[in-house]
């Protein structure tokens, strides 16, 4: 979709590439290559966040009253697209991408003064505590208990699935605060300090070796009422903008045309039936960019997202799984490999056999697996789409 | 970045959408090919004009133009020549130095209909050999012929050794089964290059026709299974049909942003952006049609509801420039 950019939006491309060519190190690029898990793991990530930060575009897709560079959509979908295609690591989104727009949308005067800052430079890591061993797709029958004592809240409950709580310092929770009223209506929103007394955090060890998700058990855990987010029983409306800012926030596009394409490199000349595969793949990654930018250039105009946001989620899980499926493929048994150290890029890691994209082919292939689950299952994301798309 | 249709694009839309609304509603459309008055009522609004390059006296409308119309025409599922005669043959007579002269003004008013025929030798000024199956051809003055020699030559449809005899299409169109015997033709004057961008926009029509029906026939289903109850209740509210309605509108939307992305391409990269959409599109299209039909149950089936003889059309329109399979054998090669 090049030819349809303005001039300053192909001048503005330009220096995100020229930036990108000198900022990434060969290491940056090495790390998020063999990365296989869905962010890039806290050595890589620190590294290039501290990057971004300096440059002042970390938190690009913020508006500029949050301290965002103030870019239009286009423009964050530039950058965003330009960093899929030079490489570059996909940093954790549970602090810049979640719980931050949360922050500066719904956050008292102090929370953004303390919690803002900690997060672009780093010193906050956060995870999400949303889903509970019972409380999966029905995610407002959660029963983490948060009952109040002068001004603390004593919070108790399983939190489950956590992504990378085991480099966080910080959680942001979804804790039912009132028992007696409708389900949505009794959850509010807490920022809880992992160092504090009574929070538990235990691995969930993936199928494919890699140790992404966790348990987090809170047992009588004190959180300062002051650190609640909004109003007591906003929670769950919270969460709502929540998910809707993530779906909104960033384009899937970008990437999964970018690994095709590496695949495609890596992989050497696919023939048959595996091409077709690969043609379809990226048909259907093609159509969903601009279904993608068709949302961005509206909301960009003043219009609120139309209803096909909503599809770009089940779609590109689709996408994505294709692809970490034809690449197994692709490597024939240098696919198949699960080397047993972790992380793969460490410095004491024998090179990979074949090729990165070889190495870690199968547990990007096992670990995609998630896509079609997280954020919402596929089956989920149709029932949205049938009530708010088509009024069923 | 700006992907939206200008003022006179949305007037030219809404245009045609009024036209064919006030015409054609579910119980009508699709029920054969539109009376030559509604044609030329299109003609006298300057929608052919419009679309028309300016060497054959119209306005040279370009890829949006010809995406917005045909995508409208879609919609009403109406049947019409408008990609072949208007879009291909309009752009290969425009290329073709005296035959736009000739050939335009007719056109543009809708008094005459052109069809695309592809075979027959061509020599010293004569045709002869055959070209099968040639859509619209029945109703055509004059055939646009893109000869087995390389080339291509018009010849009209009275002149003598020109034989044809009635095929009816499976969407209820009217072909000619087309043979030449010594018919007298005129060469055009028209580079491989050329034709084959006149082919590209034709394509680009039948791909916006396609995303226009998709969209109707999703509206359709959208109705039904509300309307429609079983066990007490409307079938809508079961999840089987919600998912499979909820899939058909990310295919729609897919199928749009192909679309899209073929009419905003530039010159250099249309040629490759309407194949992709192609590859895309068609298969989707039919596939749509198909899980539509089964949306309405054994009414889907009958020539009664709109959605059967839309799916007759979208056969039709996904294999009348080689299908999507085609499409994407052109993109590996």
């Amino acid at each position: 979709m090049d030819l349809a950019l303005t001039d300053a939006e192909r001048a503005f491309r330009g220096e995100v590439r020229a930036f990108l060519a000198d900022a990434l190190s060969p290491e940056l690029r090495r790390g998020a290559a063999l990365t296989s898990g869905v962010f890039a793991e806290p050595d890589i990530a620190r590294a290039w966040q501290a990057i971004l930060e300096a440059k002042g575009w970390l938190v690009y897709h913020w508006p500029a009253a949050a301290g965002g560079p103030g870019w239009t959509r286009i423009q964050r979908w530039i950058f965003e697209k330009e960093c899929a295609e030079a490489g570059a690591p996909v940093l954790p989104g549970m602090g810049l991408k979640l719980v931050g727009p949360v922050l500066y949308t719904f956050g008292s005067d102090a929370q953004r003064a303390e919690y803002l800052p900690a997060l672009r430079s780093g010193e906050h890591v956060w995870a999400q505590g949303f889903s509970e061993p019972g409380s999966g797709s029905d995610l407002a029958s959660l029963r983490t208990r948060a009952v109040r004592a002068d001004d603390d809240y004593i919070v108790s409950g399983h939190k489950i699935w956590t992504t990378q709580a085991q480099f966080a310092n910080r959680l942001f929770a979804l804790v039912r605060t009132d028992p007696d009223v409708k389900p949505q209506q009794g959850i509010s929103f807490l920022l809880i300090d992992m160092a504090a007394p009574g929070v538990t955090v235990r691995p969930i060890l993936s199928a494919s070796g890699d140790h992404e998700l966790n348990e987090v058990f809170l047992d009588e855990v004190r959180v300062p009422v002051a650190n609640r987010v909004g109003e007591e029983g906003q929670g769950w409306s919270i969460a709502k903008f929540l998910l809707e800012n993530e779906r909104g926030g960033s384009s899937f596009a970008p990437q999964l045309l970018a690994d095709l394409r590496r695949l495609a490199e890596a992989a050497g000349p696919l023939v048959g039936e595996r091409a077709d595969r690969a043609l379809r793949l990226r048909l259907e990654a093609q159509a969903l960019e601009m279904t993608e930018l068709r949302t961005l250039i509206e909301i960009d105009a003043g219009a609120a997202p139309d209803p096909r946001s909503l599809t770009t989620k089940l779609i590109a899980s689709k996408i994505r799984q294709g692809i970490e499926t034809l690449a197994v493929d692709a490597f024939g048994l240098a696919g198949l490999q699960l080397p047993l150290e972790r992380p793969f890029y460490g410095s004491d890691v024998p090179p990979p056999i074949h090729s990165a994209e070889a190495q870690v082919a199968a547990a990007r292939y096992l670990n995609a697996r998630a896509w079609s689950i997280f954020g919402g299952t596929s089956e989920i994301q149709l029932s949205i789409i049938a009530k708010a798309a088509l009024g069923l | 970045m700006n992907i939206a249709p200008s003022d006179e694009q949305v007037m030219v839309r809404d245009m045609v959408r009024r036209f064919l609304a006030d015409r054609y509603d579910a119980t009508s459309m699709a029920n054969g090919p539109m009376p030559a008055k509604d044609w030329r009522a299109l003609g006298e609004l300057g929608l052919f004009a419009l679309l028309l390059p300016e060497s054959a006296g119209g306005m040279g409308g370009g890829a949006m133009e010809v995406m917005i119309v045909a995508e409208e025409l879609g919609r009403a599922l109406a049947i019409t020549p408008l990609a072949d005669s208007v879009v291909l043959c309009g752009q290969v007579i425009a290329r073709s130095g005296d035959a736009g002269a000739r050939w335009g003004e007719p056109l543009a008013q809708g008094d005459a209909v052109l069809a695309f025929a592809r075979g027959g030798r061509e020599e010293a000024g004569v045709l002869s050999g055959a070209s099968g199956i040639v859509p619209g051809g029945m109703a055509a003055s004059a055939f646009v012929v893109a000869l087995e020699t390389g080339g291509a030559a018009l010849v009209e449809a009275d002149a003598s050794g020109v034989a044809r005899s009635a095929v009816r299409m499976v969407d209820g169109s009217i072909a000619a089964d087309l043979r030449f015997d010594g018919a007298r033709c005129v060469p055009l004057d028209i580079a491989e290059a050329d034709l084959s961008v006149a082919v590209t926009m034709a394509e680009l029509a039948i791909v916006a026709e396609l995303v226009g029906a998709m969209g109707t026939l999703l509206d359709l289903a959208i109705d039904y299974v509300r309307q429609r109850k079983q066990f007490g209740k409307p079938i809508g509210s079961f999840q089987a049909i919600q998912h499979r309605c909820a899939r058909l509108y990310t295919v729609l939307e897919q199928s749009r942003s192909m679309m899209l992305r073929a009419a905003l391409a530039g010159d250099d990269a249309r040629g490759r952006a309407v194949t992709e959409a192609k590859a895309y599109v068609l298969d989707a299209a039919l596939r749509l049609a198909e899980d539509v039909v089964q949306l309405h149950g054994g009414m889907g089936v009958t020539d009664e509801l709109a959605v059967g003889r839309g799916l007759r059309r979208v056969l039709l329109l996904s294999r009348l420039y080689g299908g999507g399979a085609a499409a994407r054998m052109a993109l590996a090669a």
